[in-house]
């Protein structure tokens, strides 16, 4: 009896012993596996930050290579010792800048904030019109029009700048002005012809606009609106209280597209309206390579930089350019996380 | 007067025309109406009649061989068919950069990773700086283009070292200068990139994640991961992203100028119609091209 019991007390602890063994060896296998694991992920992870860390980088390089041109004294741009970091820091580029952009009118800035504010507020009550009615509404011909959509994206609005030029030196519908006045009207160099672009759905990428507004409404469940309809809701209340509120991830994309680019445009203004309160075009039209003499007697005449070169023009252009840019800048910081989330949610991928 | 009563989808079928009616009282005015004069402009040649209006003269394709083998671009020197060569040539080139650079910064930054949020604001950065306005102020005039060369010398990379490396891993010629040109185009690529990188996250965003799962279970690496799942699933949209960057790109080209240089400067109308006509004509085959080459990946499958 002892025998057996000592007998087993040596098999258990030889089966302990040996489970041990094979444990700690499946053990150490894990450990193993992990640390692998652990290594090749680590170095994907600096692999990856890399990358975006030197996209970011190139992306940012432009914009950072601005500052110290524009923050130097405008005699020491071009000295070869101070690249990254100006010697003496001064902001007169910005004050000759601020003063070229506002020379003509002082509330410039404001203006052309509000001009690509209710411009983009014009596109987006359009587009998102059209883009429903081609989304939801069935009725004959709807393939054609929204092909006819795709055609005047693709097409570039240059290919018809002749005559739309034309069309709007001497407008007129069907003869109507005619009639009236007894001559046609001239909508060249007037803000209208701008507003009347926008209402009639050929702004800046309008169609684009149309596009995404009909692929999101596409994907607005059925259920919806057949809810509202049953619960006596008439096409125009379907509208704006149930499709709209719930179209705001592509209204604010659009809205936010609209305002950048009607912001930035040069090319509606330039052609359609060039005497007016526009940044775009008055930055354009200041910084042309032969305004450098105006810019440069400016310069000696108001603000005593006697030593004027190129350097110190393009530091003066940046300066402008960046004045024209901080409105935006302030405004992409404000709503950057709620636009990429709602980016996404508009549905463009449909 | 017997009161008509509407079902709710005629009701909706009126109404929607309705919605539509701006859109398509501005195809006509702004579209159609000036396409087809512009084409008849583009056959004649245009002056001013003595009672004010305009007078039409036929001149046949005069105005489309003058355009090509006559007349210069307004810095007087270059030919226009040269204009439309480097335009194709930079279209040819950088289309295909843009389609896979924002893919691959798309996919970067569809990952979950530490400071995200930053990243995204410096990735969608280009939206804004990509204004054309801006890439053109932002390039330096002539006279201090040597600042520029100063700095990106020190910074980024010198791409004359980048050359030789690949010349000695055995590559051709004509393959490391098109990479060098490429690298340093980046700077046009990422400004140009910006509503591209966010059409492709949002199609990223929309694959169903189900589909990771599996793969991973079923032992796929991330590599194989790309080519089966992403890839497909996201090539519709590489269609789309190819013909807007196509479009986009257009519109930032000195073509424009010219048409206004020939109407409204130099005061030839029918040439600058013609010229109108055969830009339009180039986009329009371009965008074909590559839709009809999209159709054709996806009849071969």
């Amino acid at each position: 009896m002892e025998g057996d019991e000592t007998m087993m007390n040596e098999f258990n602890e030889n089966i302990h012993r040996l489970r041990k063994e094979k444990e700690s060896l499946a053990y150490r296998n894990i450990r193993l596996y992990n640390v692998r694991r652990k290594i090749s992920k680590t170095l994907t992870n600096i692999f990856f930050m890399g990358l975006v860390i030197g996209l970011s980088f190139v992306i940012l390089y432009p914009f950072l290579k601005l500052f110290p041109l524009v923050f130097n004294r405008l005699n020491e741009i071009g000295r070869p010792n101070a690249v990254w970091i100006p010697q003496y820091p001064s902001v007169k580029s910005f004050q000759i800048a601020y003063y070229l952009l506002t020379s003509i009118d002082k509330l410039i800035i404001l203006k052309s904030l509000l001009y690509a504010l209710v411009i983009a507020l014009i596109q987006t009550f359009v587009s998102a019109m059209a883009g429903y009615s081609l989304a939801r509404v069935n009725f004959k011909g709807k393939g054609i029009i929204f092909a006819i959509v795709i055609l005047t994206f693709i097409v570039p609005p240059q290919a018809t700048l002749i005559s739309q030029y034309l069309r709007f030196k001497d407008f007129d519908i069907f003869g109507i002005f005619k009639a009236i006045t007894g001559d046609k009207l001239d909508l060249i160099n007037k803000p209208i012809t701008l507003y009347l672009l926008a209402i009639f759905g050929f702004g800046v990428k309008q169609s684009l606009f149309i596009f995404i507004f009909r692929q999101f409404f596409v994907s607005i469940p059925h259920e919806l609106e057949e809810a509202a309809v049953i619960d006596g809701c008439g096409f125009y209340r379907t509208y704006f209280r149930v499709m709209l509120p719930n179209a705001i991830p592509a209204i604010l994309t659009v809205l936010v597209f609209a305002f950048v680019w009607n912001y930035g445009d040069t090319y509606y203004t330039y052609y359609f309206h060039p005497k007016g309160p526009y940044l775009s075009i008055v930055l354009n039209r200041t910084f042309q390579e032969n305004q450098f003499d105006f810019v440069k007697s400016l310069a000696w005449y108001r603000f005593d930089v006697m030593t004027f070169t190129t350097f110190s023009f393009d530091a003066v252009k940046q300066a402008a350019l960046l004045i024209f840019l901080a409105p935006l800048l302030v405004l992409y910081f404000i709503i950057q996380k709620r636009f990429v989330e709602n980016f996404e949610a508009a549905g463009i991928v449909g | 007067m017997k009161k008509i009563r509407l079902t709710y989808e005629q009701q909706k079928k009126i109404n929607g025309i309705i919605f539509l009616l701006p859109f398509l009282i501005g195809f006509l005015l702004f579209f159609l109406i000036p396409i087809i004069t512009t084409i008849v402009f583009s056959l004649n040649i245009v002056g001013v009649a003595d009672e004010g209006g305009r007078s039409l003269t036929w001149n046949g394709f005069k105005n489309y061989y003058d355009l090509f083998f006559v007349e210069l671009a307004s810095d007087n020197q270059t030919q226009i068919y040269r204009m439309f060569y480097e335009e194709f040539r930079n279209i040819i080139i950088n289309t295909p950069l843009i389609v896979i650079f924002s893919l691959f910064a798309a996919i970067l930054l569809n990952r979950k990773f530490k400071g995200q949020g930053i990243v995204r604001v410096i990735f969608f950065l280009p939206i804004v700086l990509g204004l054309n306005i801006v890439v053109n102020l932002m390039t330096m005039s002539q006279g201090s283009s040597y600042i520029d060369a100063r700095t990106s010398g020190v910074t980024v990379f010198s791409s004359d070292m980048l050359q030789n490396v690949f010349l000695n891993a055995g590559l051709g010629q004509g393959m490391v200068t098109f990479l060098a040109s490429s690298v340093s185009r980046i700077f046009t690529i990422m400004a140009q990139s910006g509503v591209q990188i966010l059409i492709y996250l949002a199609g990223l965003q929309s694959i169903n994640p189900s589909l990771y799962e599996v793969a991973d279970i079923e032992g796929a690496n991330q590599y194989e991961t790309f080519w089966k799942i992403t890839l497909p699933l996201i090539a519709p949209l590489m269609v789309f992203v190819a013909i807007y960057t196509v479009v986009d790109m257009f519109l930032a080209s000195s073509l424009t100028n010219e048409i206004y240089t020939f109407t409204f400067i130099k005061n030839k109308i029918g040439i600058g119609a013609a010229l109108s006509v055969c830009y339009l004509v180039f986009v329009l085959l371009i965008v074909g091209v590559i839709w009809l080459l999209a159709q054709w990946k996806v009849m071969k499958r």
